[in-house]
């Protein structure tokens, strides 16, 4: 069936694939899995058989009815979802308000041929939880839909599908492809980070509850406590590595990076796939992020700031995971169609001035000191010595922090494209297509206003909703801003010895 | 781009916008601060008379009280201001931290307009200019009634006149 006609058939009410009739079912049935245990063990105490085959008829027969009442039409320009038996619901969406389709595979769905298509509008129906799902179209139908919606989002054709479909994204010679050596930032990403700390945290409560530190303790051990003790440690550290480089392994295997027909895709997933497809017309810049963590073991990864994709929707911005240095600036530089070396991804930026970096100084060791003041006031005061250690340490690493993020302060204008880079924890890189800019706020505090510094942030539609640059000179921010978008910053600009050409 | 700091050199700088709210608006936040504020000492009366909190907590809110009623709201006052160009809208919010926000005409998706039961009273109103960021709603609160109603009608028709779904 060539993709073309698949469309064209889609302007009459039509339900999903046939194909779901098996998925339901089995959905349905996990879901009532706790009923089902529970009918089960109450069966078998009663000895009642027609009770036990009640559990499974009914997630089953919700299954169907599911796929008989869900159906979905393209027409008018519309694409519109109908579904529900008692209060039936209808969501409806116009094609020009399409910005990201994602094709979501589940591993049923996967042995099945079948995949799940959202289509993201960015509007703020979606957060109440009305994404417009078709759930269960054949892998291939899916893709010409994918085509086609994106392709009609830019231009609202009067016609509708005519014009020739690509091939599908994952026959394409991909730009970046998953590399295993990627798994070993794997325990140094913010995800892996987050589970390493949610792990310690749960294990030692439940070790608190049981007592086992005093069992420890105890001479039942074969070996000396401490070493015990070491060993449990690094079998710890040994579980949690394991267990985050898992996660990425579920999260990104068999990641792709692709560009096809005017928007990019990104597959990953391992069990689960997920393909994420961002409209070029939509991408208003991307953003390599750096953190700490991932600086220090030579990775990096790479964000799309996409308009009509906001935070909560974030795990549709990933265009690279975690990887290697140069794989994400590399990225980057192609989607951005950056050639020579001196573009937004490698620029030169820069640097906020030395009272943006005494800033740094000032708010990070303030707290600090302050602490270890206090500290050496309850040592005075008749305190154990050892109370100033840790102060001691916390202070030298907020001086590290703030030399970290004094050194990442920077920007730069390049090729019409807004670069800013703050953040040491954090720190990205980000770079946002002028074109994109939707207004501007400057911020500054009393303490700002005297040090001569502000807060520019230029506003967008996608990602964040602004990319910001922390504590600039004035004039320069002023200057910036008026170089990215001529005539509208200047209108409110005094110069006070000059004239005007000079900005 | 030129070298940081060269603030002192050319001294690049953005002006206020040209226009403050109405003086009605003091007395607006000025009443509102003292609700909160008395609102405020009358739980902390409560806490010393039935918790035994030290008594000397209730002079140290008093006098953040004072400034909280005395000095905040004509600090606002001074900093509120807005100013509609051919091309723009300018505004300038806060006290201690200001936010001045500009936004281009071609880029305005809503105009609001509103009058809380406060507000009214005082005969003032609020604009709120939207544009298609998450974070970048311009405000300007305590608004004469009827400037606030010819604002939305020259920001409507200024944005109605530019083509575009403005993203």
């Amino acid at each position: 069936m060539s993709p073309v006609s698949v469309v064209a058939a889609a302007h009459d009410w039509q339900r999903l694939d046939r194909r779901m009739l098996l998925v339901h079912p089995i959905r349905e049935l996990v879901r009532f899995l706790p009923a089902l245990v529970a009918i089960a063990v109450a069966g078998t105490a009663s000895g009642g058989a027609p009770w036990q085959a009640l559990g499974v008829v009914v997630p089953v027969a919700l299954g169907v009815l599911r796929y008989l009442t869900t159906r979905y039409r393209i027409a008018a320009g519309r694409i519109e979802l109908r579904r529900g038996l008692l209060s039936r619901r209808v969501t409806s969406t116009p094609l020009d308000r399409v910005r990201t389709v994602d094709l979501t595979s589940s591993v049923v769905q996967r042995v099945l041929g079948l995949t799940t298509l959202r289509i993201g509008t960015g509007l703020a129906a979606n957060d109440e939880g009305d994404a417009l799902d078709l759930d269960g179209l054949p892998v291939d139908r899916a893709r010409a839909l994918r085509a086609d919606l994106l392709h009609a989002a830019p231009v609202a054709s009067e016609d509708g599908w005519a014009g020739d479909v690509p091939a599908a994204p994952h026959d394409a010679v991909p730009l970046v492809a998953f590399d295993p050596r990627w798994l070993r930032f794997a325990p140094f990403t913010g995800t892996g980070l987050i589970v390493v700390a949610a792990v310690v945290g749960g294990a030692s409560q439940l070790l608190e509850s049981f007592d086992v530190w005093d069992d420890v303790r105890s001479d039942d051990l074969p070996v000396p406590s401490g070493l015990g003790i070491a060993l449990g440690v690094v079998a710890g550290v040994v579980v949690l590595v394991a267990l985050s480089v898992l996660g990425y392994l579920v999260t990104n295997g068999g990641f792709r990076l692709t560009r096809e027909a005017g928007a990019w895709h990104v597959r990953r997933g391992l069990l689960t796939t997920r393909e994420t497809s961002i409209d070029e017309e939509r991408l208003a810049g991307v953003a390599i992020g750096e953190p700490l963590a991932l600086r220090l073991t030579g990775g990096r990864h790479l964000q799309a700031i996409v308009t009509g994709v906001n935070r909560s929707q974030s795990g549709s911005s990933t265009l690279v995971p975690p990887s290697d240095a140069d794989v994400a600036p590399a990225a980057a530089r192609a989607i951005l169609g950056q050639r020579g070396p001196d573009g937004p991804v490698d620029a030169p930026l820069t640097g906020h001035g030395p009272a943006a970096t005494r800033r740094r100084w000032t708010r990070a060791l303030l707290p600090a000191v302050v602490l270890l003041l206090l500290a050496v006031a309850a040592v005075a005061t008749g305190a154990p010595w050892w109370l100033l250690v840790p102060c001691v340490v916390i202070l030298a690493a907020s001086a590290a922090l703030a030399a970290d993020r004094a050194a990442g302060l920077g920007h730069a204008l390049v090729d019409g494209h807004l670069v800013a880079r703050s953040g040491s924890l954090a720190r990205r890189r980000e770079m946002l297509d002028v074109d994109h800019v939707i207004g501007w706020t400057l911020r500054d505090t009393w303490f700002q206003r005297r040090a001569g510094l502000i807060a520019l942030a230029a506003t967008t539609a996608g990602g964040r909703g602004s990319v910001g640059l922390l504590d600039v000179p004035e004039a320069d921010a002023v200057r910036l801003a008026d170089e990215a978008l001529p005539g509208l910053v200047s209108q409110f600009a005094t110069v006070p010895r000059h004239g005007l050409n000079t900005l | 781009m030129s070298e940081p700091g060269s603030n002192a050199i050319t001294g690049i700088s953005l002006r206020d916008p040209a226009h403050r709210v109405s003086p009605r608006a003091r007395v607006m936040w000025i009443l509102g601060a003292a609700v909160e504020g008395i609102v405020a000492l009358v739980v902390l009366l409560v806490a010393v008379l039935v918790w035994e909190v030290p008594a000397w907590t209730l002079a140290l809110l008093l006098a953040v009280v004072v400034v909280w009623v005395a000095v905040v709201p004509q600090w606002r006052y001074l900093v509120h201001r807005w100013e509609t160009s051919e091309t723009a809208v300018y505004t300038q919010t806060g006290w201690w931290a200001r936010e001045r926000r500009i936004a281009p005409m071609s880029r305005i998706q809503t105009v609001d307009y509103a009058e809380g039961p406060v507000a009214r009273v005082f005969g003032l109103a609020s604009v709120t200019v939207t544009t298609a960021s998450a974070a970048g709603a311009l405000s300007i609160d305590g608004l004469d009634r009827e400037v606030a109603r010819r604002l939305v009608d020259d920001l409507t028709r200024q944005a109605d006149a530019v083509e575009g779904d403005a993203t």
